[in-house]
């Protein structure tokens, strides 16, 4: 038969109670026992030393009626055997009797010795009977003494009846113990039962009661604590199904790995990319889904130590036979996953994105081959007819070639734009690098932008400079920055004003500060500057004639030099660009 | 000196303890049963004895008196009463004034109230066992005393100054061998050479212990005692004298009393140990075997001591 936690702990608790009450109990009775033993030796000694005190006077006077009432009275005390009175000699002058039978006859040998020789007292034992002695002596004087025979008889019945009543008071307690450990048992199993009965719903899929919190005990916290997580259960669930949704949902392909490395699950879209059903891709391992990265042994491999990798390039292997390109994002689903923990791998299929990377370099290739070798031929046949070498065009023929001098040069200027934003985005742009002086690379900047700023009344002045300041900068690349900012304040400044300017050191760089009197930078396109062919909505064609790529190329030039391009503008009172260069030391 | 404030003490308690027996004598009248006093009976007939406890005197005549007076029926006689003084002085006064109707002691009190009141012997007492008894007079073995003379310059121990053998009988005897007696307080006390000196022991265990541990010459105690006083130390111990027997108890009367009433009273003791509840009466009153009339009647059992009156004529009035 099976017993219940309610059976156990109700027969656990009775056993100790009960335990505890025999171990108690015992212990009472044997304390009791000695109590009783000391307390009725303790009478007995007493007694005599009392006895010999009131009969002192008596036994100096030799009045042994008086003697004889005194030991009469003492036999009437409880457990005394006998008493006798002896002299000097240890014989017995009464025991308290009338007939006195014990007369004359001498008290036990030892007793006598020690009457003799001390005045304290004598205790014997022989079984169930105490006999003290005690002489009595008057100043140096033995007169006799006193022999008491005490009986412990008594005790074993006193004894029992003190067990029998410790017992009985020990059983009352055992079953009161054993109520109490009833009601405790009631009061701690009933809200674990509540606790199984509600669990079993949960289980059985109906709706877990709200259990009744009644005490802030340990047994209440359990309610509460289970009211707690049937609440959340309830919020997880519907978690659950969310998170499933969007899984199932969302575009890339996403794939859950065991620790072996098989997969657990996969959403739609990975089913979709790998051409297989669900049932077909869990339980294949991993590898047979994703080909190993270029220098990895596996995908595995790739993951970094704190169990994560992103951006990783590799092919998913389709069911068909083809290799789709995918950008895979990897994230460890415990703490310390190593080479066998379980992995969420997130795939993106970039098969669309490398295409137009591949129609972009084709594009690029194009304009090298195609556009900038028969723009050089054009420019350099423009520039010969502007030289004069067919001889004077007249009015006419000057102004059109001058013109298409100048639509040509601005045609070159944004085939270069295009060609160097290829080279910076490609990591193709090589830098030479060198220490030197900034001061000069300014003032050349703006000596090689001045002309610029002539044809349209604007002039440059350079205000605060720190002279000396070193910079670690490829020169032309810092040149091409600080021209393009320069003209680029030119082209937003009216005739007449004056671009400022400055060289100062500002948090470990050089800073480089152009600032003109312009419109300002509008709100909405503050985020945009740097974006490559991005240009303000401007009516004045003068801010059209950049190609829209001098900011772009100019950010991704100072970043390779190690520092930074920012600016401050406001609307109707200029903008000041901040090209900062680490300091060389 | 100290006699005599002794006395005058000793007086004055007796007059005490009349009164409180006179007084707690009066619940004890009521409470009689009602087969003993008889409500048409109005004779009352009083017994009197002489002790320094009364209550315990008391107790021990009530049931004896009871029995008797539930005999006296026919002689008119309705209610009994005890009286307990504590000295036969004034015993005697109490037979003189009619107070007391009967009193039964030792022969010397019995002898010297009847010197000095109109009595008349009625019966002998047996008691304990015997119908008399006598003293023995004794000392160490060892010292040197061999006979009564040899006591001269000593110092002997007797009972109690009420105890017929304890003191009257053994002193009458050394004073008639022609030794002067001489009461002390203090047994250590020094003793002219023509001299016996004596105290009371107030106890034959006393007495016995004085004589062997030699706090006295010699001691006096009751003959029936002796032996077993003294135990396996009898042969450290001599006797030197034994008095002549005396009757244990005499009951008398006072001569005044209604001679129909003494008649009766008369036959209701002869007649006590003749059925179960008069010998468990006779019992518990201090183990009387019987009443009887001795040969030669009570006159003549006296009539010895009356000889050696004399002697104690003085401590019994005492």
């Amino acid at each position: 038969m099976r017993i219940g936690l309610r059976g156990r702990f109700m027969a656990f608790v009775s056993a100790i109670v009960i335990a505890f009450g025999v171990v108690l109990t015992a212990l009472a009775v044997r304390v009791q026992n000695d109590r009783l033993r000391h307390e009725l030796d303790e009478r007995g000694k007493l007694l005599t030393i009392v006895v010999a005190t009131h009969v002192t006077d008596s036994l100096a006077l030799l009045d042994v009626r008086q003697l004889r009432r005194l030991i009469d009275e003492t036999l009437g005390q409880e457990n005394v055997l006998d008493a006798v009175v002896f002299d000097e000699d240890g014989r017995v002058l009464t025991d308290g009797t009338v007939e006195n039978p014990s007369r004359h006859m001498l008290i036990d040998e030892a007793a006598r010795q020690h009457a003799a020789v001390s005045d304290a007292l004598l205790v014997e034992f022989s079984g169930d009977v105490i006999s003290v002695t005690k002489p009595v002596h008057l100043g140096d004087q033995l007169l006799g003494g006193v022999r008491l025979r005490y009986s412990r008889a008594g005790l074993a019945e006193d004894q029992a009846v003190l067990g029998r009543r410790t017992a009985l008071v020990g059983a009352v307690f055992a079953i009161l113990g054993v109520l109490a450990a009833a009601l405790l048992t009631e009061a701690v199993t009933r809200p674990l039962r509540e606790v199984t009965e509600a669990t079993r719903a949960i289980s059985e899929g109906k709706q877990a009661p709200h259990l009744q919190v009644r005490t802030s005990d340990e047994v209440g916290e359990l309610a509460a604590a289970f009211n707690e997580m049937t609440r959340r259960l309830r919020a997880t669930t519907v978690s659950r199904d969310y998170l499933d949704r969007v899984l199932e949902t969302m575009g890339e392909c996403l794939v859950v790995t065991r620790r072996d490395g098989t997969i657990a699950r996969v959403n739609n879209a990975a089913c979709r990319l790998a051409g297989a059903s669900e049932e077909e891709l869990v339980g294949r391992h991993c590898g047979e889904l994703f080909r190993a990265p270029k220098g990895y042994a596996s995908l595995f491999h790739a993951v970094n130590p704190d169990g994560s990798v992103h951006g990783l390039e590799t092919e998913l292997l389709v069911s068909t036979g083809e290799e789709l390109p995918v950008l895979v994002s990897i994230a460890a689903m415990d703490e310390s996953p190593g080479k066998s923990g379980r992995y969420v791998i997130v795939a993106a299929d970039i098969s669309e994105r490398l295409r137009i990377e591949r129609q972009k370099e084709e594009f690029i290739t194009m304009i090298h081959h195609e556009v900038r070798t028969p723009l050089t031929a054009v420019l350099g046949a423009i520039g010969l007819l502007d030289g004069g070498v067919a001889g004077d065009l007249g009015e006419r023929g000057r102004e059109l070639v001058a013109n298409a001098l100048r639509n040509s040069k601005r045609m070159e200027r944004l085939v270069n734009d295009i060609l160097a934003s290829r080279k910076l985005d490609s990591g193709h742009m090589t830098f030479h690098l060198q220490e030197v002086e900034l001061i000069p690379l300014v003032e050349q900047a703006i000596e090689t932008t001045s002309s610029y700023g002539d044809q349209h009344e604007v002039r440059f002045e350079l205000g605060e400079t720190v002279p000396g300041a070193r910079v670690r900068v490829d020169p032309d690349r810092l040149i091409q920055v600080l021209t393009n900012v320069l003209s680029n304040a030119v082209r937003f400044s009216a005739a007449g004003d004056v671009v400022k300017v400055r060289v100062s050191r500002h948090s470990g760089c050089l800073r480089v500060a152009v600032a003109d009197r312009g419109p300002g930078i509008a709100e909405e396109f503050r985020d945009m500057v740097f974006e490559p062919f991005a240009r303000a909505d401007e009516a004045d064609r003068r801010h059209r004639s950049g190609t829209g790529l001098g900011m772009s190329i100019s950010k991704a030039i100072i970043e390779e030099l190690g520092g930074a391009i920012s600016f401050d503008t406001e609307v109707g009172a200029g903008t000041t660009f901040h090209v900062d260069i680490p300091e060389a030391e | 000196m100290v006699t005599r404030l002794g006395r005058l003490v000793a007086a004055l308690i007796g007059s005490s303890l009349i009164a409180a027996i006179a007084c707690g004598d009066r619940p004890d009248e009521r409470a009689e049963p009602s087969d003993t006093a008889t409500p048409a009976l109005s004779g009352v007939i009083t017994f009197g004895s002489v002790s320094l406890n009364p209550a315990r005197e008391h107790e021990v005549f009530r049931p004896f008196v009871n029995h008797v007076v539930s005999r006296l029926g026919d002689a008119g006689i309705g209610r009994g009463r005890v009286v307990v003084v504590d000295s036969i002085s004034q015993m005697v006064e109490e037979l003189k004034t009619g107070r007391v109707d009967v009193y039964i002691d030792s022969p010397f009190p019995v002898g010297f109230v009847s010197k000095r009141a109109d009595t008349n012997l009625l019966l002998r007492r047996w008691k304990r066992g015997s119908d008399s008894y006598r003293s023995v007079v004794f000392a160490r073995a060892d010292s040197g005393v061999e006979s009564a003379a040899d006591l001269a310059g000593k110092m002997i121990a007797f009972g109690e100054p009420f105890s017929t053998s304890g003191f009257l009988m053994p002193k009458a005897a050394l004073v008639s061998t022609g030794l002067r007696l001489v009461n002390y307080e203090d047994a250590a006390a020094s003793i002219p050479p023509e001299r016996l000196g004596y105290v009371f022991s107030n106890d034959a265990e006393n007495t016995l212990f004085w004589v062997l541990k030699g706090k006295v010459d010699a001691g006096a105690v009751n003959e029936d005692y002796y032996a077993g006083l003294a135990g396996s130390r009898i042969s450290e111990l001599k006797i030197i004298l034994t008095t002549d027997a005396v009757p244990r108890n005499l009951v008398c009367v006072r001569q005044s009393l209604d001679p129909q009433i003494t008649v009766a009273l008369r036959k209701v003791l002869l007649g006590m140990d003749k059925d179960e509840e008069g010998q468990a009466v006779l019992k518990a009153f201090e183990e009387t075997a019987k009443f009887d009339l001795p040969l030669g009647g009570p006159e003549q059992q006296l009539a010895g001591i009356m000889g050696l009156m004399q002697y104690v004529e003085e401590d019994l009035g005492q």
